[in-house]
């Protein structure tokens, strides 16, 4: 998942890069299944391995070619420099702190996946539906056409 | 009714763009107007009666089922929520003569309801999770706005936010994980009582740490700022206003303050760290906004530099301390609101925001130069306007807390205020009219209505600053000075 993961940033080939981002998902749904969290696995692929790898695709489909932009250099020696740290750092001080984060007792799983979704986190899909009109919202304003500012 | 403040817009907005293809101005101008001023009117006048008992905590029922809508009214969320209306308010009036020339102007007041449900909703919230979606929320439509002119600017801007904010996002959630993994939590209450009962010292860090760097990014704290001085300018005028007079607040100060003090309890370490970072933005970012030569820069950097006094004012830790901090969130929502707008009308009417060719603008727009003035001294501290009252009790708090040190650094970060304010206002309205102004006009209606207001308002406030800290800063203050047992004691443990 890892490894998908620094592919689909360091690729420069769009669709390759997309692709690597789809199968870090699907992997990380996995995951989330070997974890005993079947919902959260079902949308990570559902969702992020599929719907969104296909709306990328769309979108790279619909981009006209020659429009590249020359990215920096720098770009591609400080992100491995930064991710070889994170790694180090992550070897060296998670495995210790792991062991000794304390915590509660966590309760039984209460209720299906319906009743959580729907009665016990209610005001998030408030907030949800709020993301979901800011999205719509901002395409409608960026990509507006037939004003002075086109 | 606590949730029509985050409802309200939300329903608004989603009329809107069909209102739009109706009527393509006054509509949308009335509808969006109206909306925020029904909600300031419900903050200001029933607010006050409904936490009259102690806090409020709301669970909605929806169609007869009991639902889990939990939302909290307390002083805190109720001085916030007022702030929001009053700026947002007045920005949106500003935004009638000021959007006009941008078009999709239904579209602009849709985008700028969202943002103002998403932080009434992250005021509101009870839950740490609730605290990060309406923080997107906000986020979400603050993107589009900064990028609404379409220019190469305000896109690159806009892209330069985006990336710093999703960085922020990455910290705040992983912080929250972290809480969540040791509490099974993420009601404020429950964490807070959780957080008691476990010894979870080192692992409270680490999520302190992520916290702080994912608040101090949205907060654009110094070293965390490099996104404000490019994202706040680039937007149009009333967006300016309300990114750098709430959002940055309430998506940076509101949750920070509102997770260390009352979920997790400010520990001396805490309180100095946020000193520190107070201190180090407040001098740091007046020495950058000296040399500036764009107005709407200078004003950006000149935020980074007053968020600084609010988080020194907070992290203090007293109930002066914080009274303080948050007297001059007041203050400098309204003033800072106030320069911004002002920087508009100047931007409009000259088509520049390059202070070296601006020059005597006080005589074609009065008004303007007027109101300007007063946010410039407001903000500056000099009295007796509010901003005055609100760096007094930071410095009376610090010296009272034994910190001396810092109270000179306050006084002398606030002499450089001064002078970077006054340096405004002999390079943009005073001194030789510069003859490419002569046709220069007075901004329009609306726009000098919304500056008025303000400025009323800072000179009003400064007047009558005891009863304004009485009626509105006391409580919010108390709240976040009863620390954990605010959310322990009357939210429902």
């Amino acid at each position: 998942m890892v490894l998908f993961s620094v592919l689909a940033i360091a690729l420069k080939d769009l669709l390759q890069s997309a692709v690597a981002l789809a199968v870090s998902s699907l992997l990380l749904g996995i995951i989330f299944f070997r974890m005993d969290a079947p919902y959260a696995g079902a949308f990570e692929i559902s969702v992020v391995a599929g719907l969104i790898t296909v709306l990328f695709i769309l979108t790279i489909a619909l981009v006209h070619k020659g429009d590249e932009v020359r990215e920096s250099r720098l770009a591609n020696w400080v992100f491995p420099l930064v991710f070889v740290a994170f790694i180090v750092i992550d070897a060296l001080v998670m495995k210790g702190l792991l062991g000794k984060v304390p915590a509660l007792a966590s309760g039984a799983e209460t209720g299906t996946f319906g009743e959580v979704l729907w009665k016990g986190r209610t005001l998030d899909l408030v907030g949800q539906i709020a993301v979901i009109l800011a999205g719509v919202f901002s395409v409608l304003a960026l990509f507006r056409k037939g004003d002075k500012h086109e | 009714m606590i949730i029509l403040f985050v409802v309200l817009p939300l329903i608004v907005a989603g009329v809107l763009p069909l209102i739009g293809k109706i009527s393509r101005r006054v509509l949308p101008d009335l509808l969006a107007n109206a909306t925020l001023l029904f909600l300031l009117v419900y903050a200001a006048v029933a607010g006050r009666a409904l936490i009259a008992g102690g806090a409020v905590l709301q669970d909605l029922p929806w169609l007869g089922e009991d639902v889990n809508i939990s939302l909290a009214l307390d002083g805190f969320s109720l001085f916030m929520l007022v702030a929001i209306s009053l700026v947002g308010l007045a920005a949106s009036l500003f935004s009638i003569d000021y959007m006009e020339h941008y078009g999709a102007k239904a579209n602009f007041y849709a985008l700028y309801l969202v943002m103002i449900a998403g932080m009434n909703g992250l005021v509101l919230a009870s839950d740490l999770f609730g605290v990060y979606i309406f923080l997107e929320v906000a986020a979400v439509a603050s993107y589009a706005l900064v990028a609404f002119g379409l220019g190469h600017d305000e896109l690159e801007a806009a892209f330069k936010y985006l990336m710093l904010s999703v960085a922020a996002s990455a910290f705040i959630v992983a912080a929250i994980a972290v809480i969540f993994g040791m509490t099974g939590r993420l009601d404020f209450a429950g964490v807070a009582a959780a957080l008691k009962e476990l010894n979870a010292g080192p692992v409270l860090g680490v999520a302190s740490a992520f916290f702080l760097l994912g608040f101090g990014l949205k907060a654009a704290l110094v070293p965390f700022h490099a996104w404000l001085p490019d994202a706040h300018p680039s937007a149009p005028a009333p967006i300016s206003a309300v990114l750098s007079g709430l959002l940055i607040k309430v998506s940076g100060v509101y949750a920070l303050t509102r997770i260390f003090l009352n979920v997790f309890g400010l520990t001396p370490a805490l309180s100095a760290v946020l000193m520190w970072l107070g201190v180090i933005s407040m001098v740091v970012a007046a020495f950058l906004a000296l040399g500036q030569k764009d107005m709407k820069r200078m004003l950006a950097y000149s935020s980074i530099s007053q968020v600084g006094y609010i988080v020194l004012g907070i992290g203090i830790g007293t109930p002066l301390g914080i009274a303080g901090g948050l007297f001059h969130l007041f203050n400098h929502a309204l003033a800072k609101g106030l320069l911004f707008l002002t920087s508009g009308s100047v931007q409009q009417a000259t088509g520049t925001r390059d202070l070296d060719e601006m020059g005597g603008l006080a005589k074609r727009m009065p008004v303007t130069a007027a109101t300007n003035l007063i946010g410039a001294l407001s903000i500056a501290g000099v009295p007796p306007l509010n901003g005055f009252w609100s760096k007094l009790i930071i410095i009376v708090a610090l010296v009272q807390a034994g910190h001396p040190v810092f109270a000179v650094i306050a006084v002398l970060a606030s002499v450089l205020t001064l002078w970077y304010y006054l340096l405004m206002q002999r390079k943009a309205f005073f001194g030789q009219l510069n003859e490419k102004w002569a046709a220069v006009k007075e901004a329009p209606f609306w726009m000098t209505a919304a500056t008025v207001l303000l400025a009323l308002l800072c000179v009003g406030i400064g007047i009558l600053f005891a009863s304004t800290v009485s009626t509105w800063i006391q409580p919010a203050a108390d709240v976040l000075a009863d620390g954990v047992h605010a959310v322990t004691g009357s939210w429902g443990f």
